[in-house]
């Protein structure tokens, strides 16, 4: 592990950053707003900083696979640190622990925010919430790929580290060209939707903003009352395609768009989609049955079950109607729902619905292997066979997934909240929804908790947006012991060491007189 | 006419047997010396020791003036590059033996065409199919069709409790007038008897009937069998043979169980057949084959590398109460003896082999050739020419060799269950049955 090379990454990213950053600032000088200082302060020191990390340093060859692991957790939070600054030199947010919660909570598209008023920020701030979202859908690692490929950084291990899903997939043979083809995906469908907003009659400001945070499963939104501050079925049903676009594997889009369309082959494809219409079917049945949607007829029922299905199932987060509101039991297969996410190489968090449907046909083939012990039972997804080895990293996922939600939620509980609030905070934090339940639900926000909760749940959100294993490595000694002659000789010292206390110990154990 | 075989395996060994008794000149060309040496011992056929896809080798068989060309080595590049080499050097017809289910793919680039070779082979996939079409049956021990399917041969064990025990041909014929079959051979303690109205059926003999192929169903109840369906059936190997078969079965709906005993074959098998239950085991663990319910499986078959395994197994199957069970037999002297120590069936993949290049053969008149497993007989469908001593003469009235007859008659499409009045005429075709020994006789005779 060389931390030269580290810096020299993480620099580049921040270059990056800051020309999202300059972006910005012109928008908000446009727009003639207060904030125009802050965020060309913003923009200098991100520049200035980056600049210094990546002249000062230098690669002397590629990345080793434990570089990998560590640059990508060090770039996010890096980059989480450099959004803030906006935050606080723009006064919008007084304390650094909020505006960092804010920043996270932006590039991990989680879409939790600590503003209970949205509508007066200025321009800049609001857009800037939305690029880091956008910005943060795709990976800022994959971006910097794909964007800044003079700077020279490339390789697997930061593609596998930041691309959501068991095992990413190539489009192109190189990882460049990969990266590349998924960011004008991407940035294609970010351009209609932005389009069909404006033919739903929103502002310039408003469809880019909310197609940003739309495409990247964020769900942060420039009104209070998010979608629902629209009185238009037209945006609602934008709204929910393009959710339920951003949930689904971006290479079935490559495929369709090259006019290879797979979406039926794709067994992921078919267990998400059956999902969401099963939930919705469900939660359509739920509210026609409570009184305030009986005078409303369907429509409005399907349309806020729908979309607040497809917006929970694929994390993004927008709200149409306070599903607070709905029984308990909608709220529960809402939470639910939190758990599976969207697909594997989508922009979606939460534990994807590939892993799910590989453990599920897990399940059934142990089920199976209890009645013929001796049986070989592949796993299938779909015509293809499940490797034992990916198998066996799902499983692990699922276990530190579960376990990371139960500890955050725990921990939630300890810090004084109450078990719902405690609950939905960590479930929507892992996931990377936003919104959860009891006090942080569809009308609330995250702005009155203490510092100390909003590091737990920014830890829990890096955890879930980085799919858990590139986060919790940090944490294995191995990452950070060296293998080198010297320690390896400093190992055989101390062996020796050891046994030779070992011998002495075995002799004054024998009884005094009988020693041979 | 003179014939090259190369591979002097047990495919190889027959047929270079076959063809130099039919008064062909037959060369063999085999890798191992040893062997090599031992076939010109045993047979009246020029051996060679050498590679069969070596030009040199070829060109010492005298393949450049060869009438047939055979390649049936056990392994399909040789016996690709000889028949490629062979049809360069100018060898008429050329034959391949060739395992691997890629080359007859549809659309296959290797395709039969392409390769320019005559006849391709496959054993493995041959035998499966066999034993696809004998599991359909209760009782079979051998089912052969003829005439495009219109007809078809079954072979059986007659049961002690089958109610045409004791009684004789000419009996039967009379009670059980509505049924249209002519029993054709009876063997008993290993004497193969060409039945006339005399002879009699007795428990535990292995009768050969002929029927139309709609009528087939009804001849196993005769010998005290009871329908069944097929439903489950467990295979022991997993070899390509086993393949073949779990496809065959998973299409029409059959559950299929396949041990395998390594590991590795096993996780592929699970791969290809998704259908099938693999499970990885020993074929003739008793304590498996019960766990997995081998006591109510319609149909066991032994399909493992190893025929002493798959005797084994199968006896073991038969044991517990599996329904019918059939076994794979490599070395073809053993079947004989399959079915007498109470094995429903077995099949050979080189048998298949075997009949399959000999009906090839027998082009012009003779149409298909079939040697009976477990009996000396053959069958035999032969179409009738516009100068066959027989022509237009009652049965009743030709001097029959001893050891022969006619078991049906085909005409116009139309099945004709033979009897004494009826004669052949020009254009039909007749299926005889006789003794390997009479067999030339009768044929000159209707050919």
């Amino acid at each position: 592990m060389r931390f030269r090379h580290l810096i020299h990454v993480v620099g580049i990213i921040l270059i990056a950053l800051a020309a999202g950053l300059l972006l910005t600032t012109a928008v908000a000088w446009l727009y003639g707003g207060p904030d125009v200082w802050a965020f060309a302060g913003s923009t200098v020191g991100t520049a200035v900083v980056g600049l210094v990390a990546f002249k000062t340093t230098g690669l002397e060859r590629d990345l080793t696979v434990r570089e990998g692991y560590a640059v990508v957790s060090m770039a996010w939070v890096a980059v989480g640190v450099a959004g803030a600054v906006p935050y606080l030199l723009a006064g919008v947010i007084s304390s650094p622990v909020a505006a960092f919660f804010e920043s996270v909570s932006g590039f991990t598209t989680t879409g939790a925010t600590v503003f209970s008023e949205i509508e007066t920020l200025p321009r800049g701030v609001l857009l800037w919430r939305a690029l880091t979202q956008w910005f943060g859908g795709m990976g800022i690692i994959v971006l910097g790929i794909a964007i800044l490929p003079f700077l020279g950084v490339g390789g697997m291990q930061l593609f596998r580290a930041e691309v959501p899903g068991p095992k990413p997939e190539r489009l192109a043979p190189r990882i460049r060209q990969t990266a590349t083809l998924l960011w004008y995906v991407y940035g294609g469908l970010t351009a209609v939707q932005a389009i069909l907003y404006l033919v739903g009659g929103l502002s310039l400001f408003e469809a880019v903003t909310h197609a940003f945070t739309t495409l990247s499963t964020g769900g942060f939104s420039p009104r209070n009352a998010s979608i629902a501050a629209y009185d238009s079925p037209f945006v609602h049903y934008v709204t929910i395609l393009f959710m339920y676009l951003a949930g689904v594997n971006f290479t079935l889009h490559f495929q369709a768009l090259n006019r290879r369309p797979g979406y039926w082959k794709d067994s992921e494809w078919k267990f998400f989609t059956f999902v969401v219409l099963m939930a919705t079917l469900i939660m359509v049945a739920l509210n026609l049955a409570r009184s305030d949607y009986a005078g409303l007829g369907f429509e409005p029922a399907l349309r806020d079950s729908l979309f607040q299905v497809v917006s929970i199932s694929t994390t993004t987060g927008f709200v149409s109607a306070d599903y607070e509101k709905w029984t308990v039991g909608a709220q529960f297969l809402l939470l639910m729902l939190m758990f599976m996410g969207g697909m594997a190489g989508s922009t979606a968090g939460g534990m994807k619905a590939m892993r799910i449907y590989v453990l599920f046909r897990q399940g059934l083939a142990e089920l199976k292997r209890s009645l013929h012990p001796q049986a070989v039972l592949p796993t299938w997804l779909g015509k293809k066979v499940v490797r034992d080895a990916t198998l066996l990293r799902i499983m692990a996922f699922a276990l530190f997934f579960i376990g990371l939600f139960v500890g955050g939620a725990f921990v939630m509980t300890l810090l004084g909240h109450d078990l719902v609030t405690a609950v939905g905070a960590s479930a929507a934090s892992i996931g990377n929804i936003g919104p959860g339940l009891g006090d942080v639900g569809a009308v609330d926000n995250f702005g009155w908790m203490g510092p100390v909760s909003h590091l737990v749940l920014i830890f829990l959100m890096l955890a879930g947006r980085l799919e858990i294993f590139t986060v919790l490595v940090l944490f294995h000694p191995d990452l950070w012991r060296r293998y080198g002659r010297k320690s390896r000789a400093r190992g055989d010292a101390a062996r020796q060491v050891r046994q030779a206390e070992f011998k002495d110990k075995r002799i004054r154990l024998t009884p005094p007189g009988r020693e041979t | 006419m003179k014939i090259v075989v190369v591979g002097a395996g047990a495919v190889g060994f027959h047929l270079a047997e076959r063809l130099s008794e039919e008064g062909q000149d037959v060369v063999v060309v085999e890798h191992d010396p040893q062997r090599a040496e031992k076939i010109g011992d045993q047979l009246d056929v020029l051996a060679i020791a050498g590679n069969g896809a070596s030009v040199p080798v070829l060109e010492e068989a005298g393949t450049k003036d060869a009438a047939l060309f055979l390649a049936v080595t056990n392994r399909d590049e040789v016996n690709i590059i000889a028949c490629l080499a062979a049809s360069m050097m100018g060898a008429a017809n050329t034959v391949a033996r060739l395992s691997d289910p890629e080359f007859y793919a549809e659309g296959s680039v290797l395709s039969r065409e392409r390769l320019g070779i005559e006849l391709m082979i496959n054993p493995e996939r041959e035998a499966a199919w066999e034993t696809y079409q004998l599991l359909g049956s209760e009782a079979a021990t051998e089912l052969v069709r003829f005439a495009e399917g219109r007809v078809q041969l079954i072979g059986l064990r007659v049961l002690p409790e089958a109610p045409v025990v004791g009684q004789n041909l000419a009996e039967l014929d009379r009670e059980l007038s509505d049924l249209h079959f002519t029993t054709v051979a009876i063997s008993r303690d290993g004497e193969t008897e060409i039945p006339t109205g005399a002879s009699r059926f007795e428990a535990g003999d292995h009768a050969f009937l002929i029927s139309p192929s709609s009528e087939v169903h009804k001849i196993p109840p005769l010998a005290g069998y009871e329908p069944y369906r097929l439903r489950r059936v467990m295979v022991a190997g997993g070899s390509r043979e086993s393949v073949y078969l779990a496809e065959y079965l998973a299409r029409n709906g059959v559950a299929c169980t396949i041990i395998d005993k390594d590991r590795a074959r096993c996780r592929e098998l699970s791969e290809q057949l998704p259908d099938a239950l693999v499970l990885h085991g020993d074929a003739t663990d008793l304590e498996l084959l019960e766990m997995e319910g081998v006591s109510d499986v319609d149909g066991f078959v032994a399909f493992t590398d190893r025929d002493s395994t798959n005797m084994l197994s199968s006896l073991l199957a038969k044991a517990c109460g599996a329904r019918k069970v059939i076994s794979l037999l490599h070395n073809f002297q053993y079947i004989p003896l399959v079915t007498r120590v109470g094995i429903d069936a077995a099949v050979s993949p080189r048998l298949s082999a075997v009949n399959t290049i000999l009906r090839y053969l027998h082009h012009g008149n003779v149409a298909r050739v079939v040697t009976l497993k477990g009996i000396d007989a053959e069958a035999v469908e032969v179409r009738i020419g516009p100068t066959a001593s027989v022509l237009g003469k009652p049965l009743r009235k030709i001097d029959f060799p001893e050891g022969g007859l006619v078991g049906s008659i085909i005409r116009d499409g139309e099945v004709i269950n033979p009897r004494g009045d009826d004669a052949v005429q020009e254009d039909d075709r007749v299926i005889l049955f006789a003794l390997p020994h009479i067999m030339p006789k009768l044929e000159r005779m209707f050919a």
